[in-house]
């Protein structure tokens, strides 16, 4: 996948409306791609920030006009109260929509992220997961090998140690210390 | 009073006998009149070195100088030991690693950086089984005694161990008193020397104390569990029902390199089976774990291995070699040459299991189940054949003869069950692995150092 589509299916991707293939072809893509990353985390923050939004009193005049017309509807429906009790919530449902979409837009936004970002944290926990294996992969194989080097007879353990030591605080997030002291 | 005059004599006699032995001029001890020892062999030498840590204490200065991403480090250590394995080792230079300790009890290795305030938990770098290992290290290495030289005042026997395979070559400067290594060099066959370290200075017998040996962090201090590998001697088999997806085992291998044992390595949600390979100097590890879990590292540059893309990482000392086939990403690590590393895994692309079980089973006349059965021990094609004839041709059941092969079954301790002289045996074994047609179909590429029916055991 190219730079400029995996840049246009990014926010797709992570409202996770692509297609398994898509899906699949922008996580490659984001392996590869350091501004796409970039974007991507960026989108993420965006999502965390809306989600983190503090919730909200609705007016008094919302409770009213819902109270009144669901206590009317279930004395009218006293013979037939499945009746009445579905009539009420209809009617309910129908305001709170109407109250949510048309007069507290930012609302519905807010809401609708958070039930994405829901549905899609376990594939974004991979993706992190899977960039993290890859930043730390090399550097992880590299310390175990280093420490089975102590089963060989008269192996030097200071050097071991160095070695095993730097990959470790690879592992653990750090910079990686710089090339040797003198070309070869 | 008669006591008291009595005790007076003594002290008199005493400080008199002090006295004179300290005014008399030093009188060098007789030279012995008995013949000089004879130098002792090689392998005894070797073997003297082995046993040094169990016997001796040593505080030192070690300088060492490796190969680093394509340059020279040296770096300095003070280096403590007390007999039998504490360790402590206190990083001196450069700067980025100045401060850094590291003390190792033979159980747990503790790391401490202090620059980050940070303690990094794992297991010992010591492993107790490393002097069983000597085995497999005789076998596959040419030890030989070049003479001596003098280290820092003291004199050493050099010793030199070159693998009759591919690998790094050493040489090893032996205290004569003590068995301490004093200085090493490997020697890689493309790049010359990768690796030195000698001590710049060195006192034996300080009877340093244990807490010298124990580390307390400063406080807030962050402390990282690093147990990374698990179960370190399962076989194929049993790793693939614990990382639950297919572990491969590579075909063929450099001469002298056999199974030592795999183990799970994680760390986070990154699960890699972990099987290792020795000629008993030199290890090549190699890690699968599902393609999906890891991406490709930005280091290295990219390669083709049997037309499947993969990526190259010269560390200096270490290589490292990453491709992908059916689903796995392999990487393997060691010190062998990048050659050999690159047709390790074009033998493991080549996918010609099933081939190869079929291919080996006729020419050694087994049944393909007996050769498949090894396969999930670990064991390369080569190696299998060379079992199947050895067995045969001593009388010993498959599984005496694997740990033979392996090389944690010596010469001498298989010839004393079979109640044979060790030369006996050696012909004997010699005999079976010429007869035998032991050459599996490798790929036509196979490297120099293959195994092709000469067995050295």
């Amino acid at each position: 996948m190219n730079h400029h589509r995996a840049g246009r299916l990014l926010s797709a991707y992570v409202d996770s409306e692509l297609t398994a293939a898509e899906t699949r072809a922008v996580q490659e893509h984001l392996l590869d791609c350091a501004d796409c990353r970039n974007a991507y985390e960026n989108l993420r923050a965006m999502r965390e920030l809306l989600a983190g939004l503090p919730p909200a009193e609705p007016p008094a005049e919302f409770w009213a006009g819902i109270r009144g017309p669901v206590l009317r509807a279930r004395a009218a429906a006293a013979g037939a109260p499945e009746e009445g009790l579905r009539a009420a919530w209809a009617f309910a449902r129908e305001r709170l929509r109407s109250w949510v979409v048309v007069r507290r837009p930012g609302w519905a936004l807010a809401a609708v992220l958070v039930v994405l970002a829901l549905a899609a944290l376990p594939l974004v926990k991979g993706t992190v997961d899977r960039l993290h294996a890859t930043e730390i992969g090399v550097d992880l194989y590299v310390h175990d090998h280093a420490l089975q080097m102590g089963s060989t007879p008269l192996v030097d353990r200071a050097y071991v140690g160095l070695v095993a030591g730097d990959a470790e605080l690879v592992i653990a997030g750090e910079t990686p210390r710089p090339a040797g002291d003198a070309a070869r | 009073m008669m006591r008291l005059a009595a005790n007076a004599m003594t002290a008199a006699l005493v400080l008199a006998i002090a006295g004179a032995a300290l005014a008399a001029p030093f009188v060098p001890p007789a030279p012995p009149t008995q013949a000089a020892p004879a130098t002792p062999s090689p392998r005894a030498i070797f073997k003297m070195a082995l046993e040094a840590p169990r016997l001796i204490d040593y505080e030192g200065t070690k300088i060492i100088t490796a190969l680093r991403n394509g340059r020279m480090e040296t770096v300095t250590v003070a280096e403590s030991h007390k007999r039998p394995n504490l360790l402590r080792l206190e990083y001196l230079s450069p700067e980025d690693v100045a401060g850094r300790v590291i003390i190792d009890d033979g159980t747990t290795a503790r790391h401490y950086e202090p620059a980050l305030n940070m303690l990094f938990e794992d297991r010992s770098m010591q492993d107790p089984a490393a002097a069983a290992s000597f085995t497999l290290l005789a076998r596959n290495y040419d030890i030989v005694l070049l003479g001596t030289d003098e280290v820092i005042g003291r004199q050493a026997y050099v010793l030199s161990l070159t693998p009759h395979g591919t690998g790094v070559q050493r040489q090893l400067w032996v205290d004569r008193l003590t068995g301490t290594v004093l200085r090493s060099e490997d020697r890689d066959a493309s790049r010359g020397l990768v690796l030195t370290t000698y001590f710049s200075r060195i006192s034996f017998s300080l009877n340093l104390p244990e807490a010298y040996f124990r580390y307390r962090p400063p406080a807030g201090t962050r402390v990282v569990a690093m147990q990374t590998v698990a179960g370190g001697t399962m076989n194929p088999a049993d790793l693939q029902q614990q990382v639950g997806f297919p572990v491969l085992v590579p075909p063929a291998l450099p001469e002298g390199y056999t199974f030592r044992g795999g183990a799970v390595s994680r760390f986070g949600s990154l699960v890699s089976a972990y099987l290792r390979y020795s000629d008993g100097g030199n290890i090549i590890s190699f890690f699968e774990a599902p393609a999906g879990s890891i991406g490709w590292p930005t280091l290295g540059v990219p390669v083709r291995v049997q037309s499947q893309p993969g990526r190259f990482i010269d560390l200096g000392y270490l290589r490292v070699l990453i491709w992908e086939q059916r689903g796995l990403r392999i990487t393997a690590v060691g010190t062998a040459p990048s050659e050999t590393l690159m047709l390790v895994a074009g033998q493991l692309i080549a996918g010609r299991e099933q081939a190869m079980v079929t291919d080996v089973s006729r020419r050694a006349e087994t049944d393909p189940e007996t050769v498949r059965q090894l396969r999930s021990q670990g064991l390369t094609f080569p190696e299998i054949a060379r079992t199947v004839a050895i067995s045969r041709a001593l009388g010993t059941s498959v599984e005496t003869t694997v740990r033979f092969v392996h090389g944690t079954l010596s010469v001498t301790d298989l010839a004393t069950q079979l109640r044979m002289q060790p030369d006996a045996l050696r012909a004997a074994v010699r005999r079976a692995v010429d007869t035998a047609s032991l050459t599996p179909a490798l790929p036509a590429s196979a490297p120099s150092g293959l195994p092709a029916g000469s067995a050295k055991p």
